[in-house]
């Protein structure tokens, strides 16, 4: 009786794992998504994402590199999805360094309209 | 406990995980997050214009996400799904944000170019209007200097006082003067920050030094009728010369009435005199 009571939680464990093991499968070695997802970093790097989004860039290149550990495990699908959501979060980085770059842009033009009126309006006194 | 509620606690285990991976209820936070930002931006021109194909991939991803959310598929698939449908939505919405700015950017520029050319128009024509100013000055400057017979020379402009301005001998100066001496005032007082040199000369003629002597006191004369008109004494030297620098010579009559004179040297814009 005693030895079932201690062999409990580890029955339960079994099952756990019996059932993740289903969930994450091996699947083929997620090559081209390491790829792809570096790449969508250095383009993020382009848009000096390390300079407007380095939390996110931050969180991208963590996840390669969890996936990177998965994959010596090889835990496949699990990288996989990993390096899928790493490529969308160094997209979403360049994205929104490109919308702040151009937000500053923006700002800078309509300065220096509004000195050219200045000026203008100094002038025509 | 039994070898049956162990395999029970089993089973129940591996319910626990199946329930977590299929997720009961056909609803999912993170299935919903991406719908209602798609949503928001599907009909948006901005993003349909520039970020048609970041769209397309949100569009894809959360009908996977609802399908494998129909399925009773696992949450961590569904979520995965949906994770990726809504990075792409938020995307696709920078991508909007930002042709939206580089349009805005682009009206500002065509609108900075605009200002900037009449800011140019503005400056040529004060230029234009300045130099017109100037020239009507200049003009102005050149009709007083030619009423008063000034002549431009070397040292600047120059107004001669004839000897028959003086008596023979004397230094006052004789009401015919009266004319000169006036129009002389006037430009002075036109003009404040010019100043004048006036200078006596007479012809070789009798004692050198009585003729120096002459010469400082009929400039002195001049500066006291000019004192007279107004023109404050701080603005004007004088000197005599005597019988040097003879603008003619003193052997004939018309060569010593020649020299005999008072010269008024007319300073520049910056009251300065280049004197002998």
């Amino acid at each position: 009786m005693n030895a079932y009571r201690t062999l409990r939680p580890a029955a339960f464990a079994l099952g756990c794992t019996v059932v993740l093991a289903g969930c994450a499968g091996p699947g083929p070695r997620p090559d081209s998504e390491l790829l792809s997802a570096a790449s969508a970093i250095e383009q993020a790097e382009a848009s000096q994402a390390r300079q407007y989004e380095p939390v996110l860039l931050n969180q991208a290149q963590n996840k390669i590199a969890d996936a990177r550990e998965l994959l010596d495990r090889e835990e496949h699908d699990r990288a996989r999805r990993l390096l899928h959501q790493a490529e969308v979060d160094a997209q979403l980085a360049g994205a929104r360094s490109e919308t702040a770059k151009a937000r500053q842009a923006v700002d800078e033009i309509n300065r220096n309209i509004e000195s050219l009126r200045t000026q203008m309006n100094e002038a025509a006194q | 406990m039994t070898l049956r509620t162990l395999i029970t606690s089993a089973t129940l285990g591996a319910l626990v995980l199946l329930t977590g991976c299929a997720g009961a209820p056909k609803q999912n936070p993170v299935v919903d997050e991406a719908q209602i930002l798609y949503d928001q931006i599907k009909n948006d021109p901005a993003v349909a214009r520039s970020a048609s194909t970041q769209l397309r991939s949100a569009r894809k991803n959360l009908e996977e996400a609802q399908a494998l959310l129909e399925d009773d598929a696992d949450t961590s698939s569904v979520e995965h799904r949906a994770y990726l449908a809504l990075r792409h939505a938020e995307i696709a919405r920078e991508q909007g944000l930002r042709s939206e700015l580089e349009a805005e950017v682009a009206n500002a520029e065509e609108r900075r170019k605009q200002l900037e050319l009449q800011r140019k128009e503005l400056e040529l024509a004060q230029k234009q209007s300045e130099l017109q100013r100037s020239a009507e000055e200049a003009e102005a400057l050149r009709r007083r200097m030619e009423a008063m017979q000034a002549e431009q020379t070397e040292r600047g402009m120059v107004l001669t006082l004839g000897d028959v301005l003086f008596d023979v001998g004397k230094a006052d100066l004789k009401p015919a003067a009266e004319r000169t001496i006036d129009r002389l005032a006037e430009f002075m007082r036109a003009y404040p920050e010019r100043r004048v040199l006036i200078e006596g000369y007479t012809d070789s003629t009798g004692d050198e030094g009585f003729n120096l002597r002459l010469s400082e006191n009929r400039a002195g004369s001049v500066r006291d009728a000019l004192a007279a008109n107004g023109v404050s004494p701080g603005r004007i030297d004088t000197r005599g010369f005597g019988e040097a620098y003879p603008k003619a010579s003193n052997d004939n009559a018309s060569g010593r009435q020649q020299n005999r004179r008072v010269e008024i040297v007319i300073s520049d814009e910056q009251g300065n005199i280049q004197t002998r």
